[in-house]
């Protein structure tokens, strides 16, 4: 399995719902447990295998709640703050809920100058997520826009989830849609 | 923080010179191999600006400050991560270091507020200090700033994060010193700031140290928000009263009231550090409700103000009367105070006394130090002048017995025995309420931020406290009432200073052998029979 950049940047603003008051439910146990374990392994210290461990939990959940940083804290065998500290230092972790499909836009320059702010604002208009950051009502939908992709003679690039799609134009966004289930 | 144990050398290299000598600010020094430039330079007399480093701390050397400008190396280097090499020559003030500084201080100010005016840290704000000396005289900044809104950290401690430059000594001390890694720097880049793990506070009971450590305004205490300007405060050397450890501390008055204790380094006893029970022991010092002038029960048998020639005659002859005298001396007195009580006492007498306790706090990442068990500074001095300790030190009294309060708290003894004493003397900073009615005579004494002594820690460590404010009304120095009334009562001539108290008590008790008074510093030395330091508590 891969631990690939699957998510965006820390959001603006929290949503409205995808936060429960239920109590936290460890996400390494069992299997999970067993293949941090191994991962572990590979690694001089536990700490070494902090920035996986925190993968594993986005994946398993969406993102990393206070509850979750508390568990990799206890399970690497050290603080939460320093958990804390690492998670707020990369971007690519979720301090808060996405929605399902969470699509990132390419706006760097290359992108911008072929249109890539009109990408951004047709699936703004096309998920109902209305603004950057916002996930949609029913909770699908998650946009933000991201730093260069890599893929500057291909504008725009967009990557939702762990799908990196090529020169998409406003146009094509409902079609893009579609295809999420 | 202690250098890896090296790897078992083979036989043929020669061994490591035992020291290094090399050149800084063309003053030469010879310090051992391992040593930082930074600590080279201090032991030159030659102060390298710096925010990261702090001796008592690991070398993060994130903030820059500190390059200087080696001959030979290829560009400038920190201070304080750099180890010091033979022949090494070191500028610290030339152009080259200046111009590093200058533009470290110019990005520090980026998003600083420049709010000095407002801030409680401006007078003894190393940033402001360091930009007077050596920064720009303005900014080129011209764009808004960051702005994040101050927290509350919990504990004594508010955090300004417009005003941090993320230096990290507080979160290295949370984390190496304190062993309570609570503190982060949360986000990353102009973004960042020092965050606290969720649903954690800084209530470790050390914590307050981050306020002292932060080079800036940054993390400040609650308790003197706002209180006093730096420069406003007069300062003392003194020994923290809190408990029985004997930290070293500095007591900071303004208009004779104490407003603030801060640590005083002594890496014999407390490193560079004070607890946070130590920190707020001191609004007693300033309590208004004293016993101001001296007090002897007249013809009408009411307490009526005296002058201090006959006051202290009465409590001589009162205490010269008794048929055996109970001494109730408090374990914050003097070692020079319970010297001349033990004195008045004489060798028919009792001495006793008792300690408040509490929770022992350590602070987990040094030496022998803790907030101990024993809340009152010199229960070993009391000790060691013959004086016992009990839990309920009244049931010494017995009927027709003759009590002399030597400053003692009542609260929390058994008050019931006080009316088996026939005659009752009161040598205090206060007139508790319940002897009102009872004493005989009651003499004002000084507390331990009016007047100057020793104390003796529970390692036998006997530290000197100075004078910090004016005492109240006519209330004297304790050792000079007590000297009086011994005199008075015959037993040896009195002292004209503490010097000569101390000087008689070392002549009488061999632990104090070979101490005097001028000799123990404000660093203070050991009693001969003391227990080695870095044992347990």
């Amino acid at each position: 399995m891969t631990y690939g950049p699957s998510a965006g940047a820390k959001l603006a603003t929290t949503p409205a719902h995808g936060h429960d008051d239920a109590p936290y439910q460890p996400v390494f146990t069992g299997a999970a447990r067993d293949e941090l374990e191994t991962l572990c392994a590979r690694y001089p210290s536990r700490q070494a295998a902090l920035l996986p461990a925190l993968w594993m939990i986005q994946e398993a959940r969406g993102w990393v709640s206070d509850g979750a940083v508390e568990e990799v804290a206890q399970v690497l065998g050290v603080s939460a703050a320093h958990v804390r500290g690492v998670l707020t230092f990369y971007t690519m972790y979720h301090q808060h809920p996405v929605g399902k499909h969470f699509i990132q836009v390419c706006t760097t320059t290359p992108c911008n100058l072929c249109g890539a702010e009109d990408v951004v604002n047709a699936f703004l208009r096309h998920t109902g997520c209305g603004e950057l950051g916002v996930t949609s009502d029913d909770g699908r939908f998650t946009v933000i826009e991201v730093e260069c992709l890599g893929a500057c003679g291909f504008a725009t690039p967009v990557m939702i989830n762990s799908r990196f799609l090529e020169s998409v134009t406003p146009d094509a966004v409902p079609d893009v849609l579609e295809e999420c289930d | 923080m202690t250098a890896p144990a090296s790897p078992a050398a083979p036989a043929s290299p020669p061994p490591p010179p035992s020291t290094v000598r090399l050149t800084i600010e063309g003053i030469p020094v010879e310090v051992p191999p391992g040593t930082s430039i930074l600590e080279a330079a201090k032991q030159a007399g030659v102060l390298v600006p710096h925010y990261c480093y702090h001796p008592g701390l690991p070398v993060a050397g994130v903030c820059r400050m500190c390059l200087v400008d080696v001959e030979k190396f290829p560009k400038l280097a920190p201070a304080c991560a750099t180890a010091v090499a033979d022949g090494q020559v070191v500028h610290v003030h030339n152009e080259k270091a200046k111009k590093a500084r200058e533009g470290v201080l110019e990005f520090l100010l980026i998003n600083h507020p420049l709010d000095c005016p407002i801030c409680d840290q401006a007078g003894e704000c190393e940033l402001q200090d360091y930009t007077f000396q050596e920064g720009r005289a303005d900014s080129r900044y011209r764009e808004p700033k960051r702005f994040n809104p101050v927290e509350d950290f919990g504990g004594d401690v508010l955090y300004v994060p417009n005003r941090c430059i993320l230096c990290t000594r507080c979160v290295r001390f949370m984390s190496d010193v304190a062993q309570d890694p609570v503190l982060n720097v949360s986000e990353r880049g102009d973004r960042a700031f020092i965050g606290k793990a969720e649903g954690h506070d800084l209530t470790h009971a050390w914590a307050g140290n981050v306020v002292d450590l932060c080079p800036v305004g940054a993390l400040l205490s609650k308790d003197f928000l706002n209180k006093a300007r730096a420069w406003e405060l007069d300062r003392s050397a003194s020994v923290c009263t809190g408990c029985s450890q004997g930290c070293n501390v500095v007591l900071e008055t303004r208009d004779n009231v104490v407003v603030r204790v801060k640590p005083r380094s002594n890496t014999a006893v407390n490193q560079y550090y004070a607890c946070e029970t130590g920190r707020l022991h001191y609004r007693w010092m300033n309590r208004r409700d004293r016993l101001e002038v001296p007090l002897v029960r007249g013809e009408a048998g009411v307490l009526v103000p005296a002058a201090w020639e006959q006051a202290i005659a009465a409590a001589a002859r009162t205490l010269a009367a008794a048929p055996r005298l109970v001494v109730l001396a408090s374990a914050g007195l003097s070692n020079e105070a319970l010297y001349l009580l033990s004195r008045i006492r004489g060798p028919g007498g009792e001495g006793v006394f008792r300690v408040e306790t509490g929770p022992e706090a350590p602070l987990a990442g040094a030496p022998d130090l803790a907030l101990r068990a024993d809340r009152a500074p010199n229960g070993r001095g009391a000790e060691l002048m013959g004086f016992a300790r009990h839990d309920q030190p009244l049931a010494a009294l017995q009927a027709g017995d003759t009590l002399l309060v030597a400053d003692h708290d009542l609260a929390g003894l058994d008050l019931a025995a006080l009316d088996r004493a026939g005659e009752i003397v009161v040598i205090g900073t206060t007139l508790p309420g319940e002897l009102v009615s009872r004493v005989a005579v009651a003499l004002p004494t000084c507390n331990v931020a009016e007047e100057e002594g020793t104390f003796t820690n529970l390692r036998g460590r006997v530290q000197r406290f100075l004078q910090a404010k004016a005492a109240p009304g006519e209330a004297r120095p304790t050792w000079s009432v007590l000297g009086d009334v011994a005199e008075a009562m015959g037993r040896g001539r009195a002292p004209m200073l503490p010097a000569d108290v101390f000087a008689a008590l070392a002549g009488d008790h061999p632990a104090f052998g070979g101490l005097t008074y001028a000799g123990l510093g404000l660093r203070g030395l050991p009693v001969l029979d003391a227990a080695p330091a870095g044992g347990t508590s």
